[in-house]
């Protein structure tokens, strides 16, 4: 076993060397790569968090008509104090204060042509669960005295396709450049294969065991594999102190970039076994 | 040691490179395996280190059915068996002492075996003051040598020659060939595939001839070319 080790190492750093072109290419490929998984997995951890954020604020805004009756105001506000939809009591918020934040919300030049009688009324409520936000708008649209029912349900939504479709976008390059690099580690081993056919030709014919002839070969690609990821993680370390969207709700956690380092790792070294597994299937005849 | 019983072999273009032989070869013997080319010489040696499977016959060799062997046990029936070719088969990168401790690192042996049992077989070999060369510093006849060094450093109890003989002149022949009979003395089997007339003939060993497949001859004591005439190959 330690004649074994002892030979499988030695000839896998002579191989690595001995190709070491390919083997940068290769690593580079791989590096290039997870980094890409790595950011996108852990752009996915922070926008997650993100939208539970949003969610969490999501909040359902009854807007009543200017003009609506106090009867209707009453009916309204006595409907959402039973719903069971609605977490807590709404807020109600008058029309001076609509007024109010209009004249912060507008630019001059439309706000001052509004005047507080005009302005609606609003109930502020906070669904139980974000998807009840859904309920209370048909339940309550349409109402006498209702103007509108908004939640900003449909933004989130939108931010968070555009953030899905950031992600497949980056999993599908990664995806790509992964598959690259299973190639280029494919054809290193080759070449390694190639330059120790002479080595291999001798080896069976003295009895070396299938395992011990492919071991060298097999670790090569493991390394490369190995050599990526780790520098994969390095720059994700990198990105992460470097992160501009740390403070706010798409904060990352230590703990995210460790959990996506050891995924990345993991991915570099199947590939690389991966990689080499298809090389000594198809080069390799023993 | 090695029987062949009714062995054929077809290659996949359509050559038949043996038909029904059979034959058997004692423990300890030195053989010759004599025929013109194309004739199922290097066929045979092959069959019996299992880089070819007999389409029909059995092949026994080291007490074992080789044909049915499974895959992962070649490796250990190999290292019973050395080998030598006419090529040599050395590796250029690697001296003399490497080449030959190659061939034990590669099966696992411990350091402590390699650097006792290597300087042994090169000076069996009369190679030990070029250990540290490389073997394109070395003559045809020494390369030989160094090969025969590698193929019996394991102590294989068969020894396969492949023409080792094909690519040397006449004196270094004489060498090689007093090397397979040392070695055939510890008790060694060896079998020889050969083109070299004047060395069968002196030699007066066991003569198997091969023509087009099929086992025509196999003589005890016997010569190259018997039914041959005069001024023949």
């Amino acid at each position: 076993m330690r004649v074994f080790l002892r030979y499988a190492i030695r000839e896998t750093f002579s191989n690595l060397w001995r190709n070491r072109l390919m083997t940068l290419a290769a690593v580079l490929t791989v590096a290039v790569s997870l980094t890409l998984v790595g950011a996108a997995l852990m752009f996915k951890q922070s926008a997650s968090q993100a939208s539970v954020v949003w969610e969490q604020q999501t909040k359902v805004t009854v807007w009543m008509s200017a003009s609506a009756k106090p009867a209707e105001m009453s009916s309204i506000e006595s409907q959402l104090k039973v719903s069971p939809y609605i977490h807590g009591t709404c807020v109600f918020q008058t029309q001076e204060q609509s007024y109010q934040q209009a004249l912060i919300l507008l630019p001059e030049a439309e706000s001052s042509v509004l005047r507080v009688q005009d302005m609606p009324s609003a109930f502020l409520c906070v669904p139980v669960v974000p998807t009840d936000a859904s309920i209370l708008i048909s339940t309550f649209s349409g109402q006498p005295g209702v103007y509108r029912v908004t939640a900003p349900t449909k933004a989130i939504h939108q931010m968070q396709q555009a953030i899905r479709v950031a992600q497949y976008v980056a999993i599908a390059l990664a995806l790509t450049l992964l598959v690259s690099a299973i190639v280029l580690i494919l054809n290193t081993i080759r070449l390694a294969i190639f330059a120790r056919r002479r080595e291999v030709s001798v080896m069976k014919l003295v009895g070396a065991t299938n395992w011990f002839i492919r071991m060298p070969f097999i670790s090569e690609g493991f390394m490369q594999g190995l050599f990526g990821s780790l520098v994969a993680v390095a720059l994700l370390v990198l990105l992460h102190a470097w992160y501009p969207l740390s403070g706010n709700e798409f904060h990352l956690s230590t703990q995210d970039v460790v959990g996506t380092s050891i995924v990345v790792v993991a991915v570099g070294v199947l590939i690389g076994s991966i990689g080499s597994a298809f090389a000594i299937r198809r080069f390799l005849d023993v | 040691m090695i029987r062949f019983e009714n062995v054929s072999k077809t290659y996949k273009n359509g050559t038949v490179a043996l038909r029904d032989v059979s034959l058997n070869i004692e423990k300890g013997e030195f053989v010759f395996l004599v025929g013109s080319s194309g004739s199922g010489k290097t066929t045979c040696l092959r069959l019996l280190l299992r880089e070819e499977s007999p389409d029909a016959g059995r092949i026994l060799e080291l007490g074992r059915d080789i044909g049915t062997m499974p895959k992962w046990r070649v490796p250990y029936l190999r290292r019973n068996i050395g080998c030598v070719f006419q090529d040599f088969r050395l590796l250029p990168t690697k001296t003399v002492f490497e080449n030959v401790a190659f061939a034990q690192e590669v099966i696992g042996r411990p350091r402590s075996t390699v650097e006792s049992q290597v300087p042994q077989i090169l000076e069996l070999v009369g190679l030990a003051d070029k250990r540290n060369n490389l073997p394109s510093e070395l003559s045809g006849g020494e390369q030989q040598r160094v090969a025969v060094a590698r193929a019996f450093v394991n102590r294989p109890l068969v020894l396969l020659a492949d023409e080792p003989t094909g690519n040397l002149d006449p004196t270094n022949s004489e060498q090689i060939m007093t090397l397979l009979e040392r070695i055939n003395k510890t008790g060694t089997t060896v079998v020889m595939a050969t083109h070299d007339k004047g060395l069968v003939d002196r030699m007066r060993r066991r003569v198997i001839e091969l023509d087009g497949g099929e086992l025509v001859r196999d003589q005890l004591r016997g010569v190259y070319g018997l039914d041959e005439p005069a001024g023949g190959f």
